[in-house]
């Protein structure tokens, strides 16, 4: 943890901000909402790491997305990361949001989340165990450093496509485009 | 010349001791649960991130409500005594502190409610609900030691305790601190009157909307409101201080005082702090009051 480095912070304060200040959504799905919790309280305490929970996007930069999608709450993700100030990181929790999981048949779920927003980077497992969050954590942190965590880019870069594959799940998609959808790819 | 300095200071020992006792705070509690805690400073990696950030404006009303809050705040601390320095001393005391303290739940509330979102308007509501709690007993308690020193400025108050004793060691004054012991909390918005900022139920009121920029104003404006809350106590009850060193040890030690209630504590409902702030420190402080009359007449 180079938190306690005066030169980094003197070069880039806004990255080291970034990277030791990540406020998160935690947006539990169904499951994971048992692993979380100990995460953030007395017995994992993410708190050490700068992680705080965070009760509104607004507030965010970090969006945890924990077991399966369906279509109904494919909504609210969007939503939610859309309301997120930039840069703000998504990182996928369990194999469901990777490609569907236990749920690779259904008629109802998301198989893959990165479809519909960047995600950057992945938890694998069914379910990963608390610790795999701070594993993660530290894992985003190197990201950033190498200014590798940049899915916001690329969701302001290719709209038009995430923004069509976003039409195509929820029929009827009731919100104007947030960017503009002439200029990206 | 350094009467002119202090015009300076004041408002920035203020920000930074306000953001310390944040970052206090934040540890300080992480120990209490056995935790590790982030370091002090988490406070100021939070606001450099948020300072980095772009966020979404809802408007002029939602810009500058927490403008006009933070300069109240700002305002206010020139007329506490920082110690034996005070750079507004000759203008109005405790009369003018009374009203400019209202600006800055009033300029949250402008911006909360430019934001158009439930739960910000449900959240301004119970602060302003608060507020109405203990202002009642904070009016007495005021006018309680204004009768008993016989003086509005606050400067005076604090020459005649260090002259004198402080006020919570003197017999009908002890009610008005007790008063004020059990209003504090509300005051500083912490546990057990932790109704305004419910991170669980209402995603944290009246900041919901607030991102970037906009937060890192508000979360200064809070480490502001924990200063002026705890200047006040140190200054009206415990003989402010006779250099500004003392003056931060009184409001350091008053402040983990509030915070060990704040860690073990729930919280109330907005109804029941209500009825809680305007039956026990209401009477306590209009018992002070009425002693103070009688024993001083």
């Amino acid at each position: 943890m180079d938190r306690n480095q005066l030169v980094k912070w003197l070069e880039s304060p806004a990255k080291m901000g970034h990277k030791y200040s990540l406020h998160a959504v935690y947006f539990c799905t169904g499951c994971g909402i048992i692993e979380v919790p100990p995460s953030i309280t007395a017995r994992w305490d993410a708190e050490r790491f700068g992680v705080l929970p965070s009760a509104s996007p607004r507030h965010a930069n970090l969006f945890l997305i924990t077991g399966y999608v369906s279509v109904k709450t494919l909504r609210a993700i969007i939503q939610t990361y859309d309301q997120m100030p930039e840069p703000k990181y998504a990182v996928g929790f369990g194999s469901c949001p990777i490609n569907g999981g236990m749920y690779w048949d259904s008629y109802n779920t998301i198989k893959h989340l990165d479809k519909y927003i960047p995600i950057d980077g992945w938890i694998a497992g069914c379910m990963p165990r608390p610790e795999a969050i701070f594993v993660a954590v530290t894992h985003l942190w190197t990201l950033i450093d190498k200014d590798m965590a940049d899915g916001y880019k690329r969701y302001r870069k290719h709209y038009a496509a995430y923004r069509a594959n976003q039409e195509k799940a929820l029929p009827g998609l009731d919100w104007p485009p947030l960017f503009p959808l002439e200029g990206s790819e | 010349m350094t009467k002119m300095i202090w015009y300076v200071l004041s408002p920035l020992i203020a920000l930074v001791v306000g953001i310390l006792l944040m970052g206090l705070s934040r540890k300080l509690l992480a120990r209490i649960h056995w935790r590790v805690g982030p370091p002090i400073l988490q406070p100021v990696i939070d606001l450099i991130r948020f300072l980095s950030q772009k966020s979404a404006s809802h408007g002029f009303l939602f810009d500058s409500g927490l403008i006009l809050s933070l300069a109240g705040s700002l305002v206010l601390t020139l007329f506490l005594p920082l110690g034996q320095y005070t750079p507004m001393s000759g203008s109005g005391g405790l009369l003018v502190i009374l009203y400019v303290m209202l600006l800055g739940p009033l300029g949250i509330a402008f911006s909360s409610g430019g934001a158009a979102n439930p739960y910000a308007s449900i959240g301004i509501s119970r602060k302003l609900m608060l507020a109405m709690g203990y202002e009642l007993p904070l009016l007495l308690i005021v006018l309680t030691v204004m009768t008993g020193y016989r003086t509005i400025s606050i400067v005076e108050v604090v020459r005649i305790q260090q002259a004198q004793g402080w006020a919570i060691a003197t017999f009908p004054l002890l009610l008005s601190a007790l008063a004020y012991i059990l209003i504090l909390p509300a005051i500083l918005g912490m546990r057990p009157f932790e109704v305004v900022g419910a991170a669980q139920e209402i995603s944290s009121g009246p900041v919901v909307e607030f991102g970037g920029p906009h937060l890192a104003l508000s979360t200064l404006q809070h480490a502001l409101t924990t200063y002026i809350g705890l200047s006040l106590f140190v200054n009206l009850m415990l003989g402010g201080g006779s250099n500004p060193v003392f003056f931060l040890l009184k409001m350091l030690v008053v402040f983990v005082l509030c915070l060990c209630v704040h860690a073990v504590f729930p919280r109330f409902r907005v109804d029941q702090a209500i009825r809680y702030l305007w039956r026990w420190p209401a009477l306590v402080a209009m018992a002070g009051l009425v002693l103070t009359v009688l024993m001083g007449g």
